[in-house]
């Protein structure tokens, strides 16, 4: 193009929310109609963290664009036979045919009944990453909401896709769904295989770059070096899934070769349970009368309910108490009279006396005085007594955190490595105050958009928690969803986010093999599909196709053919990132390490129309709302809030009438004016047309607001640690329940629930699995784990040409990361092809050489493997989900599972497609 | 302002990224080195027989013929070859330019001495070639990327090669006379010299090894073996020139070692020369003499190791 | 006098490519062809290992190799230090190439897109002049910095005015200004760290610096 031509040039604001670790705000640059290029949005660099600046993954939004692979028509299925060797036989249809098709399938249903004979939903979703999608479906939840009871259990991967155990523990301790240091005041981490620096997204590395200019000690403690091990002042390696075990060593060096002083006591004392009394039972003893737990009062000599206003609680001793009762499983009720006990905090301290550093070295392969000098180090950055000013109000300063990755997070261990890791920061007060381990959102718990609001006091001196009954009356004897969540784990409660939360692949398991004391599940009748890839991104990725085959019927909203929507029988082409619009929720303190100074609401609007018949996502969600008979739901469902705002409050009300059709703008219109009235308090109502202008509105957000401390203070109440007696009772009901109804496969699960975690030979389960598998332990000597790309990390992009190109900058992207001296010892060389094997699959790629890894470990980044996906299919790149089972049997109490299992390597030739060296 | 400091060096590592095979210029690129070389020689060997008034048209000819092939061949290799004459535009700096107007200069001479059989001219023309040929040599010198090229003993290599190649070559195009076979071996010998001498260079360069790698492999080694053997042949048909026997069967004994010789010499100077432009063109290894301090200062950072074997693991 | 340099900082980088992408897109580059990108690499023997990423990309030399070489007279050096190539006036002899001792530079000879043979509307509306058969590299965006200039931005400080890879570095590892204005963030940046220059003793005084330390000697 000649210089002298005019341009018309524009600059459309937008959001990345790509990743969990967003949102991020981007400015679109448009030259005559053409998305060219994405910029960081400038006019955000005072209120972003990361200083309006986007990831990687948002430059290859053009690319995504533009992409010629994409699917543009909706299509429908031509070939009745489903699975990995059918053509699917797509073929173009005209949008009115594609949703009339759904729904008549839809209102059949409806005619038919919501749930199946057997209870279940008869309709199913499946969204991707940690609810990101939710941020591109437009208006569809309202859609959802309108519907009814709908399936979330087919879940689209666990392991590195989810901090699944923080989730769950990290909610029910400290409100603390997904947690992060305080990395703004922070002077030590000890990050258990957190790999923030590719998944903690832009906020998360502009602080930690700011935390290392100014000299934090970050120990990265993990099997590689990855690039987050790598940004840190140490690396330690680890042997996998031993994180408990060291941790578990850090507090015992902690509590038993150190003063108490070094402790703070006063946290302990007056903010956790650390008093409570805890009789032989393992119940806490309690007032008869009052049933409160009682503590041991200093100054009275005498046990006294937790509450009682003058008393000084003692931290440690045992004593015997008069006259007390204990509450076990199902209300049951024991009286003890001269009742022996021991302080919470005794037990614990009980619990962690055989986990020495010599005990863990043994265990963990790192030196016993790498891990005194790490307890050491801990202490001496806490700054116990110290304080700082926050918005005007003293706080106490304790910068240091401990955070945990997700293998770590996920699968047998994780419980262990949950406790321990809050109670290191316990231990020294170092919960949920400046510098310290923070809890960012809640997703069990509401409001999701202040997590100091979901703060209500509950039983015994603690917040509320919302778990699942487990009582004799009110269990759910019969799973109300397909991974039976409310049945099998109580911690996961039942908010909407509950199901995605339960074991997400028992649905896919138990689609095949149900348990023999439920009704065979049947499979949904209709499944909608968004922004998520199962067929890559679960486990024993072979087996997950062949259960999705069998579904009946499967909408995929689709961007380019995929595995998944391979086996679908409508595609419909929504409207993409830089093609729809939506307005979504900013800042305040969100995912990971998103924790801002303001908080608001930022646009997504069309950049360039969109490709050929793809339609908005708010335009499909009104036209199946209308099409199935559910417009007056769903617009009642939209005047709620569904589309992320009530449309009515204190002084405004933008509500629309519930029985017309209204366009995409019309809806987002309202949602923008309430959303700012909402913020303003009705101060100040801004249109969609100022969001297309202006991109972004938002207000300050109190920097107090990250830390979850002052609120327990003003509330008076206490963090339910370090002792477990509830989740002891509930896990003891479980088990009642369980063999009432005659379950015993769950038995493994149970012996989780433990008042105070103890070590069990957490990777030997892996060996076991081989070995249960009916193989041989011995001939897989290697432990196969996964890590993160950033380019890739949750952003469909293994068809992006742009990030496989970038991503190659780095070392073992789309190939097996093995120790180099371990490969000489097998006769491989760099760039060899090799074949990763276990009792569940193969795969095979390149060998990448490196001293950054246990000679034990290979990981394999990513996540590919791909078989239809345009570029990707071609890419030839190994991936571990071939290799993890879908297991019961590694399956631990919450459900998860983790990215490791025990493997294979040899050396072979290159495969036929695969260009040589 | 402080001076660009590397004295952490005593405190960390410093890490480099191993050199990668450049891969802009091939074979074609070689071809100029060769024929540019070989076409030299011949043309100092046509004035040397001009003026012991051998006929000297063929060699003259052959030799401006592989000039002008060896450039036609690096035209066919640039980007934008209907720009070729922009190459002219910086004599002030560029070797690469100076080669091109040497050649632009010395063909024409060449073509009339040819035509004119004239001696003179022929000299002259041998003159330029022979700065041609320095041109060349330090066009490769010049090239600072290439750890294999950038040695000052590649311009004695380039020099003495193709005055090696091109005396060899002459002897098969009938200048097998004494002093034929007496500039042959000389520069066979003087290539020997150069080569030792453009190895050594290599061997102190820290960045040399895969580029010594591939000169150490098994096919160079054996041709620089059949190179000291066309050498050896050379040398027989030079002493049987010098003993002043002669005969029948003796004449064509020494034809055929000199023109076994001389090809054998020429065509393993070829070999080595095609290898040097490709396969032994390496970039030199980027040094990086410190790790950052990430953080809090590593207990490590006082061991003082020593900077060590570094691998690049991307593609 | 004005002499614009880019300092990275290590400790910062985290090697995450950021800048190689905001750098391919702003200026259409082929694939396979970066004018920036981020060096991994790594050094020690397990379990002491330590991994650096280093970004690089053209160093504009105040003594530019691959300027002495050039034969066609493309390369050139601007009064404020950036190297620039002509397109126009380039051959695409890769004689540059052999001569930057910093790899800094790149040739295509034939066009090729990201999704094959045909360029997609956005890679068609990006197209450079021609940058098929003509060596290419980072020319630190100076299209920006003209641009900002005339309109009074100062490069490295008013984003319009800096280049694309600066703007869009999420760990703050990259800066990029004026070295002369002793004022400047530049100069302050290099005043307060300890840093090196790669290569520095083949005299090419390059532009690029890295900081790895705070600190001065």
């Amino acid at each position: 193009m000649s210089a002298a031509v005019k341009r018309d040039v524009r600059e459309v604001p937008s959001f990345c929310y790509n990743c969990v670790a967003g949102p991020d705000l981007m400015t679109v640059r448009v030259e005559n109609g053409v998305a060219v290029r994405i910029e960081p949005r400038q006019e955000a660099a005072a209120v972003h963290p990361g200083l309006g600046r986007v990831c990687v993954k948002a430059f290859g939004l053009v690319q995504k664009t533009y992409n010629p692979h994409r699917v543009l028509t909706p299509m429908k299925r031509t070939n009745p036979r489903k699975g990995r060797n059918e053509d699917p036989g797509f073929v173009p249809i005209s949008w009115d045919e594609a949703l009339d098709t759904i729904a008549a399938r839809l209102k059949d249903i409806r005619a038919r009944g919501l749930l199946n004979e057997a209870g279940l939903p008869r309709v199913a979703a499946t969204f991707g990453h940690g609810g990101t999608p939710q941020s591109y479906m437009g208006t569809f939840p309202a859609f959802l909401s309108a519907w009814g009871p709908i399936d979330y259990s087919f879940g689209s991967g666990q392991g590195v896709k989810c901090v699944h155990s923080e989730h769950l523990y990290g909610e029910f301790w400290h409100r603390g769904f997904t947690v992060a240091a305080d990395t703004v005041h922070t002077r030590y981490i000890i990050s258990c295989g957190a790999n923030v620096e590719v998944s903690g997204g832009v906020c998360a590395v502009r602080r930690h770059a700011d935390a290392r200019i100014r000299g934090v000690k970050r120990v990265q403690v993990e099997p590689h070096l990855s690039p987050t091990a790598a940004c840190s002042t140490e690396w330690v390696p680890i042997k996998p899934k031993t994180d408990a075990a060291f941790l578990f060593a850090l507090i015992h060096e902690i509590l038993f070769a150190h003063p108490r002083e070094r402790l703070d006591l006063a946290f302990l004392r007056d903010r956790t349970a650390s008093p409570y009394l805890v009789a032989e039972d393992g119940y806490y003893l309690r007032d008869p009368e009052s049933r409160k737990p009682l503590l041991w009062d200093e100054i009275s000599g005498r046990a006294v309910a937790f509450d009682t206003e003058g008393a000084r609680p003692t931290l440690e001793g045992r004593f015997t108490v008069a006259d007390a009762i204990t509450q076990g499983p199902d209300g049951e009720i024991r009286s003890w009279t001269k009742a022996a006990c021991r302080t919470a905090f005794t037990a614990m301290v009980d619990a962690m006396a055989p986990y020495s550093p010599d005990w863990a070295a043994e265990i963990c392969e790192i030196p016993a005085a790498t891990i005194r000098r790490i307890a050491a180090e801990f202490l001496d950055h806490a700054c116990v007594g110290e304080t700082i000013e926050i918005d005007g109000e003293t706080l106490p300063y304790r910068p240091v955190a401990v955070t945990l990755g997700k293998t770590v997070n996920n699968g047998w261990g994780a419980y262990e490595c949950c406790w321990a890791r809050t109670m290191l920061a316990t231990l020294v007060g170092a919960l949920e105050v400046p510098g310290g381990t923070l809890g960012t959102t809640v997703r069990l718990n509401r409001p999701h958009e202040n997590r100091l609001k979901s703060v209500v006091p509950g039983e015994d001196g603690f917040m509320a928690a919302h778990f699942n009954p487990t009582g004799r009356n009110e269990w759910q004897a019969t799973p109300s969803g397909r991974n039976a969540h409310r049945t099998l784990v109580p911690i996961v409660g039942n908010s909407p986010w509950a199901q995605a939360l339960g074991p997400t692949h028992l649905a896919w398991m138990f689609s095949r093999d149900a348990p023999k004391e439920w009704p065979q599940p049947e499979l949904p009748e209709l499944w909608f599909v968004f922004r998520s890839n199962p067929a890559i991104a679960f486990w024993d990725t072979a087996k997950i196709s062949d259960a999705m085959a069998r579904m009946p019927f499967i909408v995929a909203f689709a961007y380019t053919f995929d595995e998944t929507n391979h086996m679908a029988d409508i595609l419909l082409p929504e409207a993409g990132d830089l093609e729809s619009t939506q307005l979504i929720r900013i800042g305040g303190s969100k995912y990971v390490e998103q924790y801002w100074s303001h908080h608001g609401f930022a646009l997504r609007t069309p950049a360039v129309a969109p490709r050929g018949q793809a339609r908005d996502f708010t335009w499909i969600a009104t036209e199946l709302a209308a099409r199935t008979g559910l417009i007056e739901r769903y617009n009642a469902a939209l005047n709620r809030g569904a589309a992320g705002v009530p449309l009515s409050g204190e002084g405004y009300d933008f509500r629309l009438p519930i029985e017309q059709i209204h366009s995409v703008d019309t809806i987002w219109d309202a949602v923008c004016k309430a959303a700012t009235a909402e913020l303003s308090h009705g101060a100040e109502v801004h249109d969609l047309d100022w969001f297309r202008a202006h991109g972004h509105y938002v207000v300050p957000f109190k920097r107090e607001d990250w830390y979850l401390y002052p609120t327990m203070v003003r509330l008076g109440l206490r963090f339910e640690l370090p002792y477990q007696e509830r989740l002891l009772r509930v896990g003891a009901e479980l088990r009642r329940r369980l063999h009432e109804h005659n379950i015993h496969w769950w038995d493994s699960q149970l012996d989780e629930y433990l008042p105070l975690p103890q070590w069990h030979d957490v990777p030997e389960r892996w060996v076991r699995a081989i070995r249960a598998q009916g193989y041989d332990p011995e001939d897989f000597p290697f432990w196969g784990i996964t890590t993160k790309m950033m380019a890739y990390a949750a952003g469909n992009n293994a068809g992006i040409p742009l990030m496989d190109e970038v991503s190659a900058n780095l070392r073992g992207h789309g190939a097996v990361i093995m120790n180099a001296d371990t490969a000489a010892r097998l006769g491989i060389n760099h760039n060899d092809w090799v074949e990763v094997r276990s009792p569940t699959g193969t795969t095979e790629g390149r060998a990448c050489l490196v001293q950054g890894c246990r000679p034990d470990t290979v990981v394999i980044p990513g996540q590919f493997a791909h078989w239809k996906t345009p570029i990707a299919k071609d890419l030839a790149y190994p991936s571990l989900n071939r290799l993890v089972p879908l297991s019961l049997e590694l399956t631990d109490a919450t459900g998860s599972g983790a990215d490791v299992v025990r493997v294979a390597v040899r050396k072979i030739a290159p495969p036929a497609r695969a260009g040589a060296a | 302002m402080n001076t660009s400091n590397a004295t952490g060096r005593q405190q960390n590592s410093g890490v480099a990224l191993a050199s990668r095979r450049q891969r802009y210029w091939d074979l074609r690129a070689a071809g100029n080195f060769i024929g540019g070389g070989s076409g030299t020689g011949l043309i100092v060997a046509a004035a040397v027989a001009a003026t012991s008034g051998t006929p000297f048209r063929v060699p003259l000819l052959l030799g401006l013929a592989l000039i002008a092939a060896g450039l036609t061949l690096v035209w066919l290799e640039i980007g934008k070859p209907w720009r070729a004459l922009h190459v002219f535009f910086q004599p002030r700096t560029s070797w690469m330019t100076r080669e091109g107007i040497v050649a632009s200069v010395m063909i024409p001479f060449g073509v009339v001495a040819a035509a004119a059989a004239n001696p003179a001219l022929t000299w002259l023309t041998a003159v330029l070639a022979v700065g041609f040929l320095y041109c060349q040599a330090r066009i490769l010198r010049a090239a600072r990327a290439i750890v294999a090229w950038r040695q000052k003993e590649i311009v004695g290599l380039i020099l003495a090669a193709g005055l090696a190649e091109g005396f060899a070559l002459a002897l098969i195009v009938g200048l097998r006379g004494g002093i034929g076979l007496g500039l042959a071996v000389a520069a066979g010998l003087a290539r020997e010299f150069a080569w030792h001498r453009y190895c050594a260079a290599l061997r102190r360069e820290p960045g040399a090894a895969a580029s010594l790698a591939v000169f150490g492999a098994p096919v160079p080694r054996r041709l620089a073996f059949v190179q000291r053997v066309g050498l050896a042949l050379i040398a027989a048909a030079l002493i049987v020139s010098l003993a002043g026997v002669s005969g029948t069967a003796i004449d064509a004994a020494s034809a055929v070692l000199a023109i076994g010789g001389g090809a054998l010499l020429a065509l393993t100077s070829w070999g080595m020369k095609a290898l040097l432009i490709t396969r032994a063109a390496f970039t030199g290894a980027l040094i990086v003499p410190v790790t950052p301090i990430r953080g809090a200062r590593p207990e490590s950072a006082a061991d003082g190791k020593a900077p060590a074997l570094v691998q690049r693991h991307a593609r | 006098m004005t002499r614009y340099v880019m300092v990275a900082d290590l400790r910062r980088c985290v090697g995450c490519q950021t800048c190689t992408a905001a750098c391919k897109e702003g200026n259409g580059t082929p694939p396979g062809v970066q004018w920036r990108r981020v060096l991994d690499l790594e050094v020690g023997t397990y379990p002491d290992v330590s991994r650096v990423f280093v970004p690089i990309g053209c160093q504009h030399c105040a003594n530019p190799p691959c300027m002495e070489v050039c034969p066609s007279t493309a390369t050139r050096q601007r009064p404020d230090g950036i190297i620039t190539i002509d397109e126009d006036l380039c051959i695409g002899c890769s004689y540059c190439i052999m001569a930057c001792p910093y790899d800094a530079r790149s040739l295509v000879e034939e066009p090729h897109y990201a999704f094959g043979d045909t360029p997609t509307e956005a890679e068609a509306a990006r197209r450079r002049k021609n940058l098929v058969g003509v060596a290419s590299k980072c020319n630190f965006c100076v299209g920006r910095i003209d641009a900002g200039t005339a309109r009074g931005l100062v490069p490295g400080q008013d984003p319009e005015a800096t280049p694309l890879c600066v703007n869009a570095c999420i760990s703050g590892a990259l800066s990029f200004g004026d070295i002369d204005d002793p004022d400047g963030p530049v100069a302050r940046l290099l005043a307060e760290n300890r840093w090196f220059r790669l290569k520095e003793r083949e005299g090419t005084d390059p532009g690029f610096y890295y900081i790895w330390d705070k600190g001065t000697l």
